[in-house]
């Protein structure tokens, strides 16, 4: 069986960004029910955004083994200090919010 | 592959992706926004169920599967399988997001359509008969008859446990 060497950079991408999200003490999996769950986990969304981000530097030209590294590791930052001032909870979920209305 | 022919079974099965994670990610159990609740419980007004109006009023104020599957399939015509369909998933998780809605049955339709444009690809299908199949599916839930589906997707919730508790 043939896998294409692209496939190894995805792999590449998810596991950095699985491993340096738990190194970073995002927990593995969203909390049950987990489709009520808003947690930022490391499965989801950084190991789906990090596939997501090396496709986009892919397609923009930049290919590889180090650069599906440097994205899941810019995938693990992003989502353990960046991504909930990007899109946060929405207020009526969010009590810290709701309590100073 | 006849292109008719591919049109039509990339609608069905558009339709079973959408409709199976929508509703097992808990769409029908309540409205995640106020415009989805008004939506569902105009829909019941008319005859419909409240959990296939909470449905469907969830996918018209939110990116859910039914999005995630039309934008993979567009990504995947676009730029190429996988990499539109992996970047469809990113931008619907976003689109999510800003929508009230935590975003995992949006980008897990989009994954899911990603693997099956890829696996179908063997077999003759392209990626643009998933475009106009979902098209189509959606037309037979939001276009057609809203009390009508909103029964079969409550019938379906109501199977899979998903069935809204609300009143």
């Amino acid at each position: 069986m043939i896998i294409h060497a692209n496939v190894f950079s995805y792999v590449i991408a998810l596991a950095a960004a699985l491993i340096l999200s738990l190194v970073l003490r995002l927990p593995l999996l969203p909390e049950r029910p987990m489709r009520q769950s808003w947690t930022i986990s490391a499965v989801f969304p950084t190991a789906i955004l990090a596939i997501g981000f090396y496709a986009m530097v892919y397609e923009l030209g930049y290919q590889g083994y180090i650069v599906a590294l440097i994205t899941g590791i810019i995938t693990a930052l992003f989502a353990k200090f960046i991504l909930e001032k990007v899109v946060p909870l929405p207020e009526s979920d969010n009590p810290e919010e709701e309590s100073h209305e | 592959m006849n292109e008719i022919l591919g049109i039509i079974l990339a609608a069905v099965i558009s339709w079973v992706n959408f409709v199976l994670i929508d509703t097992w990610m808990g769409l029908p159990e309540a409205p995640g926004v106020k415009g989805a609740d008004v939506i569902g419980r105009s829909i019941k007004e008319r005859g419909g169920d409240l959990a296939g109006g909470f449905f469907q009023g969830n996918i018209v104020c939110s990116p859910d599967a039914s999005a995630g599957t039309l934008l993979a399939a567009v990504g995947c015509y676009a730029i190429g399988t996988p990499e539109g369909g992996l970047i469809a998933a990113v931008l619907v998780y976003f689109g999510n997001r800003l929508c009230a809605d935590p975003g995992y049955a949006g980008t897990t339709g989009a994954l899911t359509i990603t693997v099956i444009i890829f696996l179908t690809s063997y077999i003759g299908f392209k990626p643009e008969y998933f475009i106009m199949g979902m098209v189509l599916a959606i037309v037979t839930i939001q276009g057609l008859y809203h009390p009508g589906a909103s029964r079969l997707l409550g019938k379906i919730a109501e199977k899979m446990g998903r069935h809204t508790k609300l009143t």
